[in-house]
């Protein structure tokens, strides 16, 4: 008799645990699934009905990155910003683990991923993306007054090219067949260069962009030819209907000269794609 | 930067802690009640619970912090769990499931003379539960939980895949910002401070318990 009470206790117990969570889950339904219900199946009215816009991003200088008070900045970090105030929200960063940025797409964690993301066709397939805007591409960097030499690929087969080991530029080069010196950051193969060390280096046209010409510690430097070149651009959920929303408020951005005025805050005006 | 890389690492083990002590301290109890369950005589509870039992130890933590942060928002578009929270309830389900297993080889290597005994002089059965077995199995599961617990200390780093910022989150972080990398080994250091804290404590916990010897 004691015995079946205590199990009875204890399943009771159980009972209630599972009940606990099943509790918590039932609440959030009703909460979520009424806007959605109402907004048909709008992601922008889904947004506005919240009031956050949440962004997807990873720690990536000069597009999201804070400043010394901790706050997001960045050309990426700055538009959002600007596109969350036409649709009349307030902004959110969240720093995602990358891999998994599908996945917190489509479950609602974050509503874009805009992080000065590759639009690769493995990205194309999975997310809704807008248009690009921003153009990245592995670059060959030498000084300026040879710049006029090397205008192919062909021209570049008997220098001593610095790369960063394990970069998208070290690969390209590698493909192509040239005479590699691997160093061990961006910053580094500039400085071969620079130092004449090397005769050229690889890299990235937005690091280019900001690192080397009039006014940096490079001025006597010049990009020549683009090994590769890829694009930037938003990523959103699968459907939704914010991409070409954001795409619309690029538009307009770019028009009244707010995207340019940004672009040169960052230092990347010259890798803007226009709207 | 020692001492900033210091202070934001100090950081990620403010939340690494905090996560390991909430999951112990709702772990423990669930763990024991989860235990009755799998010892249970009514069949309809035992092998419910043996099946979550041989579900949550049969799969990766990784995947089961997925499945809790992400699955209600991909399956039934719910409104997710804050970051936190589904860490602490992915780690509370599948440590409590560890620790259920612990506590059964603790409860039945107590012998059943025992509890024989306790019914002849009277006692109910959680008289004899309480103030017979426990004490004795107390004893008994501390070093095989000492294993479990040390294991949970650095099992919260797995919890950076749904974006908890923990240690080695903020470790890496610097990796990806700043291009330095001795950071995510420097956060080797702190879990083995905090572990050689347990390792001390149990220690201890062994040495007071050694009764009944």
């Amino acid at each position: 008799m004691k015995k079946s009470k205590t199990c009875t206790a204890l399943l009771l117990a159980l009972i209630m645990c599972i009940g606990l969570f099943a509790g918590c889950g039932a609440k959030n339904v009703s909460d979520s699934d009424v806007p959605d219900d109402i907004a048909a199946d709008s992601d922008v009215a889904y947004i506005q009905d919240k009031g956050t816009l949440v962004v997807g991003i990873t720690d990536f200088a000069p597009m999201d990155y804070k400043d010394e008070s901790g706050k997001w900045i960045g050309f990426d970090a700055d538009m959002a910003g600007k596109v969350a105030e036409a649709l009349g929200v307030d902004v959110k960063f969240v720093e995602i683990a990358w891999d998994n940025k599908i996945m917190e797409l489509d479950a609602k964690s974050i509503d874009c991923v805009w992080n000065g993301m590759t639009l690769t066709d493995e990205v194309l397939g999975s997310m809704e993306c807008t248009n690009a805007y921003c153009k990245n591409a592995q670059v060959v960097v030498v000084s300026s007054d040879s710049a006029d030499r090397y205008k192919d690929v062909d021209s570049l087969k008997d220098l001593n090219i610095a790369v960063e080991v394990g970069s998208a530029g070290e690969a390209a080069a590698k493909e192509l067949g040239l005479k590699l010196n691997s160093v061990s950051t961006q910053a580094d193969a500039l400085m071969e260069v620079a130092s004449g060390a090397s005769d050229a280096c690889v890299i990235d046209l937005l690091m280019a962009g900001a690192m080397i010409g009039e006014g940096t510690s490079y001025p006597n430097l010049a990009t020549t030819v683009e090994l590769t070149s890829e694009e930037y651009g938003i990523g959103c959920r699968k459907g939704s209907d914010l991409a070409a929303y954001i795409n619309k408020v690029l538009s307009d951005l770019y028009a009244d000269g707010t995207m340019d005025n940004i672009a040169e805050k960052y230092e990347i005006k010259k890798l803007i794609v226009a709207q | 930067m020692f001492w900033t890389v210091t202070l934001s690492l100090l950081q990620g083990m403010g939340i690494t802690v905090k996560l390991f002590c909430l999951t112990l301290l709702f772990a423990l109890p669930l763990g024991l009640l989860i235990s009755f369950g799998s010892m249970s005589r009514l069949a309809a509870l035992r092998y419910p619970i043996k099946a979550i039992i041989w579900a949550i130890r049969g799969t990766p933590l990784m995947l089961q912090l997925i499945v809790v942060y992400y699955g209600p928002g991909l399956l039934f578009g719910w409104d997710l769990l804050p970051r936190f929270m589904a860490a602490l309830v992915a780690f509370v389900i599948n440590y409590a499931c560890y620790f259920s297993e612990i506590y059964r080889g603790g409860i039945e290597s107590i012998p059943v003379g025992q509890q024989e005994a306790g019914k002849v002089l009277g006692m109910t059965k959680p008289q004899i539960f309480f103030k017979v077995t426990l004490l004795q199995v107390i004893k008994r599961i501390v070093p095989p939980m000492g294993n479990e617990i040390i294991t949970l200390v650095k099992d919260t780093s797995l919890a950076r895949i749904i974006g908890v910022y923990e240690i080695i989150w903020s470790g890496q972080a610097y990796t990806k910002s700043a291009g330095i990398i001795w950071p995510l080994f420097y956060t080797g250091v702190f879990y083995l401070i905090f572990n050689g804290a347990l390792t001390i404590l149990f220690g201890r916990i062994e040495r007071k318990l050694s009764y009944f010897r």
